[in-house]
């Protein structure tokens, strides 16, 4: 079942690393062959890459207290989207988004993600938090209009 | 996936002494974002003024290094002028620049070649 909506998914797979910068290239390798498969154009795909590896970034900044914790990631494949969900055990923090006179770079992981996949949804509870990103597969009258020009 | 490296500087003749270019390929994201940030606060200490990055083999840069890039800006403003100049024509790498602002603080050369004419202009203004 896909925990988002309830509804039977196609299909849906997990990954569990440790919260360790070195597991990124894992974290985009799983997403990118999931994205492939699904069917996502190269575009899509790297946008949805990008904003997972944005995603996993900050569950391993603030989400670890430790590089023995682990990051949850899983992935469900409808008929019409693709959902990347990242758990951490930590308590999300609303950086500001004010562009790039922001050295620190709280906001930009955020902002680069709201612009690269259509829905950005986070859940905080007391036990971490969870961000879920979506990208639509691009409906087959959106394909014919970019093969017709 | 490609793994990130910087090269060493390159040495341009007659480019000046405050000119430096650094080569970095790859992936770029928060496991290697402080390796690139040590190397360009090193040339900046060095001297290097008009830094040029040549990200020509750059397949991905993260928020993290897009900091770096944004602080790097703030370094050499607050060191008394300088310039950073990127060389890059990977589509999806520009549009980070763009969503993210950063092509309105640095300049975005298509080549090397480029980006020296633009610092050696500014020289003799």
């Amino acid at each position: 079942m896909n925990p988002r909506t309830g509804s039977p998914a196609a299909s849906a797979s997990e990954l569990h690393v440790l919260a360790r910068r070195s597991e990124l290239g894992v974290a985009r390798k799983y997403a990118e062959d999931v994205a492939e498969a699904f069917g996502l154009d190269q575009d899509s795909c790297y946008e949805f890459v990008y904003a997972v590896n944005e995603a996993v970034t900050n569950a391993i900044r603030h989400g670890a207290s430790a590089e023995e914790d682990m990051i949850h990631m899983s992935i469900v494949a409808e008929a019409d989207r693709l959902t990347f969900a990242v758990r951490d055990r930590g308590t999300f923090v609303m950086p500001e988004v004010d562009g790039v006179e922001t050295a620190a770079g709280g906001g930009r992981g955020l902002a680069l993600m709201a612009s690269l996949v259509d829905e950005v949804d986070l859940h905080i509870d007391p036990g971490g938090t969870t961000v879920r990103l979506s990208k639509a597969r691009p409906s087959a009258l959106e394909t014919a209009q970019a093969q017709a020009g | 996936m490609r793994t990130f490296y910087i090269a060493d500087d390159v040495h341009v003749e007659d480019a000046g002494p405050e000119v430096t270019i650094l080569v970095v390929g790859g992936e770029v994201d928060f496991e290697v974002s402080p390796q690139l940030k040590a190397r360009i606060m090193r040339a900046i200490k060095g001297g290097a003024r008009r830094l040029i990055l040549d990200l020509s083999d750059v397949t991905f840069i993260d928020s993290t290094a897009i900091g770096v890039l944004a602080g790097t800006v703030e370094r050499l403003d607050e060191s008394g002028g300088g310039a950073l100049s990127v060389v890059c024509t990977h589509e999806k790498v520009i549009q980070i620049f763009e969503i993210t602002g950063l092509d309105s603080v640095i300049t975005v050369h298509a080549s090397r070649e480029d980006a020296l004419a633009a610092v050696a202009a500014a020289g003799q203004r």
